[in-house]
């Protein structure tokens, strides 16, 4: 299954969701606990002792309630995500937020990721506490249900819902019952291509004017000044000590690309994994182009069309080619 | 070798269990089923206590190396339980096997063996849910043998263990998942549900196999008559006397013994003097009477009585085959729970007996009396034929020309002329042309004009117990009523005897026995038939009660009902549910962090100044609000306030020693917190200077003897 390059509906495209609970391995549990049970019952019928029956029974409804209750809690089992990043990469982790009415083993499927547990819990130590909530209300703390969600998307796209099977085996772990649900995201997720081997650069640039002009080497990306902070600087480039002295946030002013912007045209193959080779190339080269100091102007191809834009960081780069679409006038395979 | 990887990936041993609760819950599991054993008698103390000692040892020891197990625990531990084995067998071979007992007592040694070797090597949770499972089995071989009521105190404490047990692997493999209360509830009750659901659906369990008869001495001794029977002075009561508003006689219901007075007076208590498992409710006879005086029944001796079966168990009684050939039988087991008499109770036509004895004595009339007193913790069996023939049989037995000159002699005979009684029975049995319709129709006279009770007077000396039963106050119980009817039959020619034994108590289902008490000791007629022998007839039954008072008659079971309960071990488990409640909720509220303590302090003193936290108030805000109730403008409170929020969020915990300054702070400004309406004396609160630092002098006095006025404020 791979998270569908551009947006698409995911829901009966990448995954069929099966509402319906069904059992996990239910072969062990159940021939295990009817086989007790039936020995039970032969030795107590013929053994003519009503305690031996009425222990029995009492194990029986212990052992139906195991089997089946898990089944009723996960039909009623509800997740959500309430908390997304924007942004990610191919083949790193990307961590949701995420809470659920009753305790859960969550397996993420599309895209895929470990396993993990959400749920109300005991261990106050692997929860976040609410800021502000010092007491807030009695004997809450460590009793958030709130647990993190590791995805591992092996491939580009944008994520509007993730696909997960949440599965529960409440409340004796006798049997556990699964269902696949579909679960929205709070905002898009836009899964970058991983870095990949750049297309072959050109050289600087050459004088072909003569006259012994040398060209006063810009250094772009180096400092040339500090400024205040405006929204939208990253906070990489906060310079402290000018901060300290001044008594308000200041960045450094890096020294801008001079000369034409790069194009570069990224056309994706119909074949999936041919189109992630190709786009992992181009985020490499776009990355590569981006720390020289060079202007990117990216042309891809998109659901709505193509589209032309200037890239200035690896973020944006990563989300343009995680909409990326294969062109249709593209050749199968690179 | 994909089966061989399969075998061992199977029992490569899973991750350590850390979980505390799931160990002591299944270590509780384990030792309530040891106990379970020793109160059924299948363990002696020594072993009992050993083992639970033992268990506990394991456990703690398994927990301690759980993340590595001492290599050598293995091997030890198969070897112990290959010698458990060995000697189990060892114990079956070469015992004749009398009943289910002689297995059972080996059998719970080798469960618990192995339950103990098991408990010093579970590190990870498929080994405790062994442990888990094997207490069941443990609780399966004490059922086998328990008999009463109060076994429940130990399943309903080995289910508790057993749900928590099975709750906390889900915890753990959960990864700390817990149940809310609502939860809790909710499991609980589909546990009870399905359980009892499952109970009233199953039939009831039915013994078997010959191996099941069981049959035990108790605490009887030898009688020193063989024969004879130990029912007047050498065994204990069976009865309480009489309520004051009837008039009594000291003693009680001494029937089972060589007489049986019918001019006694007295009510018979609940005690519950045996239990039967039996496959259908019957009358189980004692003894019979055939000689009656006027107002006695006793036995007539007759030289060759009784016969002594000297064969072991089980004894082939002497007797008639069943009179429609093979036929289906009756398999009663009785446990005696009281001194009882010797004689062994059975319903009719009892064909076989397994008794703890090498021999057993059989009178003409068919009564079987034991060599030893019956005791608590007797036990026999008794398989009898369900051989009832219908109504149009015995009306159609031949006359009672064709009955045997033995009976005829002794059970037609009465001790004087019953004038009035014998025109009775001709008036009432004058349009009936067989035995058993005159019998019926002297039944159905008797039930339309007596009344049933067992507080009548006394009878007066000399007077004639049927004569005053069936033409004076026509009040009585068992005994009068039976000995009126048998009577009656004799002045008619018809032989009839007074049979006396016990009515089935109330049937206990999930002890599948039938609670025998003190109280459902009775008599009644038997009659004979010609190609039938005697058959039973029970004219009690269906004599109404004098007075009938329905209210009165709920009361008495609702508080007899009450009285059986067993409150000593519902109190005992309420009372330790209450605590265990108690203190889970006093564990989930209590402060787990400093911060929280702090905090918690924090909103004691707001409250303590009439100001309650609201939801959405931040610590400080709440702080700020105590200060301003305070009149406190440097803002004390809202220092503290901070620096909990600082531990809190910020990681920056004060010193050890600081912390509990601070909240030695609290304390002390908390105190002087103005109430809701007490006035704020001049100085207000005085400041706990330096955070987590107050200067507490005492206070002193100056030269001049007064107060120092050298305050901290």
């Amino acid at each position: 299954m791979t998270g569908r390059a551009g947006r698409g509906d995911p829901v009966g495209v990448t995954a069929r969701t099966r509402r319906l609970v069904r059992p996990v391995r239910p072969a062990v549990p159940l021939v295990s606990c009817a086989g007790v049970l039936v020995a039970w019952g032969l030795v107590a019928h013929n053994s003519g002792a009503g305690w031996v029956q009425a222990v029995g029974d009492a194990l029986g409804g212990v052992l139906a309630v195991g089997l089946v209750a898990p089944a009723l809690v996960a039909a009623r089992a509800r997740i959500g995500i309430v908390e997304s990043p924007g942004d990610g990469t191919a083949g790193l982790p990307v961590e949701l937020v995420a809470t659920s009415n009753t305790r859960l083993r969550v397996r993420p499927v599309d895209p895929p990721g470990p396993d993990a547990f959400v749920g109300p819990h005991r261990a106050p130590s692997v929860t976040r506490q609410r800021a502000g909530a010092v007491g807030a209300a009695e004997g809450d703390i460590g009793r958030a249900n709130t647990e993190w969600i590791t995805l591992v998307p092996r491939r580009r796209g944008v994520h509007d819902h993730v696909v997960v099977e949440v599965a529960s085996a409440s409340p004796f772990g006798l049997l556990w019952w699964r269902k696949t649900v579909v679960v929205g995201l709070p905002r898009s997720l836009h899964i970058g291509p991983r870095l990949g081997r750049p297309l072959p650069l050109p050289g600087g640039r050459e004088d072909t004017a003569g006259g012994g002009v040398l060209d006063a080497t810009v250094a772009v990306g180096e400092p040339r000044g500090v400024r205040p902070y405006r929204p939208g600087d990253h906070r990489r480039f906060v310079h402290w000590p000018a901060t300290a002295h001044s008594g308000e946030l200041m960045v450094r002013e890096m020294e801008g690309p001079t000369a034409e912007p790069v194009t570069l045209e990224v056309h994706l193959p119909a074949d999936a994994d041919a189109a992630e080779q190709v786009a992992e190339r181009a985020m490499a080269t776009v990355v590569e182009l981006v720390d020289r100091g060079a202007s990117v102007l990216l042309v891809t191809t998109e659901d709505g069309g193509p589209r032309t834009g200037t890239v200035g960081d690896r973020r944006s780069a990563g989300r343009r080619l995680a909409r990326a679409v294969a062109d249709p006038g593209a050749p199968p395979s690179p | 070798m994909r089966i061989f990887d399969a075998v061992k990936r199977a029992n490569r041993p899973g991750p350590a269990e850390h979980s505390i609760t799931l160990r002591v819950a299944c270590a509780g599991a384990v030792v309530t089923g040891i106990a379970a054993c020793r109160a059924e008698g299948e363990l002696s103390w020594n072993v009992a206590g050993g083992s639970i000692a033992l268990v506990v040892v394991g456990m703690v020891l398994a927990y301690r190396t759980r993340e590595r197990p001492l290599p050598w625990i293995k091997p030890i531990l198969a070897l112990s339980a290959v010698a458990a084995f060995i000697w189990f067998f060892r114990q079956l071979t070469g015992q004749t096997l009398y009943d289910v007992s002689t297995v059972e007592d080996p059998l719970a040694v080798l469960f618990v063996w192995v339950q103990v070797a098991h408990a010093f090597d579970v590190p990870a949770r498929r080994d405790l849910a062994f442990s888990l499972a094997g207490s069941a089995s443990l609780m399966a071989v004490a059922a086998a043998q328990a008999i009463d009521l109060t076994f429940g105190f130990y399943v309903v404490v080995w289910l508790a263990c057993g749900l928590a047990g099975l709750v906390a692997m889900w915890s753990s493999a959960s990864e700390g998942g817990r149940l809310r209360p609502r939860g809790v509830i909710a499991t609980l009750s589909a546990v009870v549900v399905t359980g009892t659901v499952v109970l009233a659906l199953l039939p009831a369990p039915h013994v078997a196999g010959k191996i099941d008869f069981p049959s035990a001495a108790g605490s009887g001794t030898q009688l020193p008559d063989p024969g004879g029977l130990a029912g007047d002075a050498k065994v204990a009561q069976l009865a309480k006397a009489g309520t004051p508003a009837g008039a009594t006689r000291v003693g009680g219901f001494l029937g089972f013994s060589n007489r049986l007075d019918t001019a006694l007076r007295g009510g018979l208590g609940a005690t519950v003097v045996m239990r039967v498992r039996a496959d259908r409710p019957s009358y189980w006879i004692g003894e019979t009477f055939d000689r009656w005086d006027g107002a006695n029944w006793s036995v007539t001796p007759t030289p060759h009585s009784p016969q002594r079966l000297n064969e072991n168990s089980p004894f082939i009684l002497p007797g008639p085959a069943p009179i429609a050939g093979p036929t289906q039988t009756d398999l009663q087991t009785f446990y005696i729970v009281q001194p009882s008499p010797n004689l062994v109770f059975h319903a009719d036509d009892a064909h076989e007996v397994w008794f703890p004895t090498h021999d057993l004595f059989v009178s003409d009339d068919d009564s079987i009396v034991s060599p030893i007193g019956l005791g608590p913790g007797a036990i026999y069996t008794v398989q009898s034929y369900v051989d009832t023939p219908s109504p149009d049989q015995l009306r159609s037995a031949p006359s009672a020309d064709a009955v045997p000159a033995s009976i005829d002699e002794r059970d037609t005979k009465i001790p004087h002329p019953y004038p009035r009684a014998e025109a009775l029975a001709e008036s009432v049995t004058a349009r009936d042309g067989n035995t058993y319709d005159k019998v019926e129709s002297l039944i159905a006279w008797i039930a339309k004009h007596t009344r049933y009770s067992t507080d009548i007077p006394p009878l007066a000396p000399g007077q004639d117990t049927v004569d005053e039963f069936l033409f004076g106050n026509r009040t009585g119980f068992c005994e009068q009523i039976s000995t009126a009817l048998a009577v009656m039959l004799r002045s008619i020619g018809i032989p009839a005897r007074e049979a006396v034994g016990y009515v089935p108590g109330p049937y206990n289902p999930i002890t599948d026995l039938y609670d025998v008490q003190a109280s459902d000791a009775h008599a009644w007629v038997q009659v004979w038939f010609p190609g039938y022998g005697w058959q039973s007839f029970d004219p009690t039954a269906v004599v109404p009660l004098a007075n009938p008072s329905p209210g009165a008659t709920l009361v008495h079971d609702a508080t007899g009902a009450l009285k059986r309960l067993p409150w000593i071990p519902i109190g005992i488990v309420v009372t330790t549910a209450s605590v265990l409640t108690v203190g889970a909720r006093w564990r989930r509220r209590r402060p787990r962090t400093w911060a929280d303590k702090a905090a918690r302090s924090i909103e004691a003193a707001g409250r303590r100044a009439g100001r309650r936290r609201r939801p959405d108030e931040t610590l400080t805000e709440y702080a700020t609000a105590i200060d301003e109730l305070a009149g406190d403008p440097s803002g004390t409170w809202r220092a503290l306030a901070g620096v909990v929020e600082a531990s809190a969020y910020g990681g920056r915990h004060p010193m050890p020693g600081d912390d509990r300054q601070i909240l030695a702070s609290m304390r002390a400004l908390r105190d002087e917190l103005p109430r809701p309406g007490v006035l704020v004396g001049v100085g207000g609160i005085r400041r706990a200077g330096a955070l987590g630092r107050r200067r507490s002098s005492p206070p002193t006095r100056g030269t001049d003897g007064n107060p120092s006025t050298d305050g901290d404020g």
